[in-house]
């Protein structure tokens, strides 16, 4: 992380806003970044579940169970994820938060996540620089969910066209445990998943 | 001015049944408190019940919120540490040795001030605007130079630092007073 001086213009600042925004920043370093709120976490719970909690001898984990109830319906329906096109503008997205990935080189990833529909379906939109283009035309790459840092869930595949590539995803899973995402590498006839590029 | 609805009124209107007023709360909490859970309970899976827990017992006990004998972040944070805390107790694996040496970890009333920092510095991320939000995520924990967030996010360097700038100052009129 930058030092305080470099991430802020401070010209103009009198002394006390400095100290007021120094302390700020202070905080926010020993707060450390937010958790990923799981996507199971994304929407509060009902009444019904919410009251539920008072019997104990009624199912404990009914909202969780609830909810992979309704993802496995969903991947049924669905057939796991998909990619559904790639689009240079973001006005139609919602985004519900921001997830930046990153790896050993130059590439970067921000991965946009969307609230769920009503069938369980979580939009996501993943825009990609500096990932080399692959020129062979079965190599791709592949966005996959982690779980104890190991993908688990592939959320669907990939092409790099330039510089910058932008590609919305949209996938049915309960995401109860899910720590993170990984962006692998897949090359023609090779196992999946590839090695990893980016990560959370 | 700060037009945003308090958490004191939002508690008082949940405890009258208020749904829309529980689904503010949680969206400015659910982050907290998860976060909360997972440095107390070190595993996902029980942060996400922790969680789940905690706004039950929110809807269920809001009517018991005084706002004359406080304001409702500490209530909040009271209600999320119980339930954590029954959560912890549930646990059924036990070590199955005791560390020879002396634990290096912060004792119980740093670990409980860095709880709280947190907890407070996560809430008020949650009223930040997203641009503001992003850039303070990419800047403080992406690993990434300011030049490099500009690049990243195709904006002038001086617009990221405007909006860092503006976040910094936006967080300290929400914290306010109270770290």
């Amino acid at each position: 992380m930058s030092d305080f001086k470099d991430l802020i213009d401070a010209d103009g600042l009198d002394p006390e806003e400095e100290a007021r925004l120094r302390h700020v920043h202070e905080l926010l370093v020993q707060a450390g970044p937010p958790p990923d709120l799981p996507p199971a976490l994304e929407q509060a719970p009902d009444e019904q579940e919410a009251e539920i909690v008072q019997f104990p001898l009624l199912p404990h984990r009914r909202w969780a169970v609830a909810a992979v109830a309704a993802a496995t319906l969903a991947l049924l329906a669905f057939g796991g994820g998909y990619l559904t096109g790639h689009s240079k503008g973001q006005s139609s997205f919602n985004t519900s938060r921001v997830v930046p990935m990153h790896g050993s080189g130059e590439a970067l990833a921000l991965l946009r996540v969307s609230k769920a529909d009503s069938a369980g379906n979580w939009p996501m939109q993943l825009e990609v620089t500096g990932l080399p283009e692959q020129p062979d035309p079965g190599a791709y790459y592949e966005l996959w969910l982690t779980k104890n840092k190991q993908p688990v869930e592939q959320c669907g595949t990939f092409r790099v066209h330039s510089k910058t590539t932008r590609v919305r995803f949209t996938v049915p899973y309960s995401f109860k445990g899910i720590d993170g995402w990984v962006i692998t590498k897949q090359t023609n006839g090779a196992a999946t998943p590839g090695p990893v590029v980016l990560s959370t | 001015m700060r037009l945003v609805t308090s958490d004191d009124e939002l508690i008082q209107r949940a405890a009258t049944g208020d749904r829309s007023a529980f689904e503010d709360l949680y969206r400015r909490y659910a982050r907290p408190v998860f976060g909360l859970a997972l440095r107390r309970l070190g595993d996902r899976g029980r942060a996400e019940d922790a969680v789940q827990e905690t706004f039950a017992s929110i809807w269920r006990s809001a009517g018991s919120y005084k706002p004359d004998r406080g304001p409702g972040a500490p209530w909040l944070y009271a209600v999320a540490r119980n339930a954590i805390v029954d959560r912890a107790r549930a646990r059924t694996d036990i070590p199955a040795e005791i560390p020879d040496e002396p634990s290096h970890d912060a004792g119980p009333a740093d670990q409980a001030e860095q709880g709280y920092v947190a907890w407070r510095i996560h809430r008020a991320l949650e009223e930040l605007p997203e641009r503001e939000r992003e850039v303070i995520g990419l800047a403080y924990w992406s690993g990434l130079s300011q030049s490099e967030v500009a690049e990243f996010l195709g904006i002038p360097l001086g617009t990221v630092k405007t909006r860092t700038r503006a976040a910094l100052s936006r967080l300290g009129e929400i914290i306010g007073d109270d770290l």
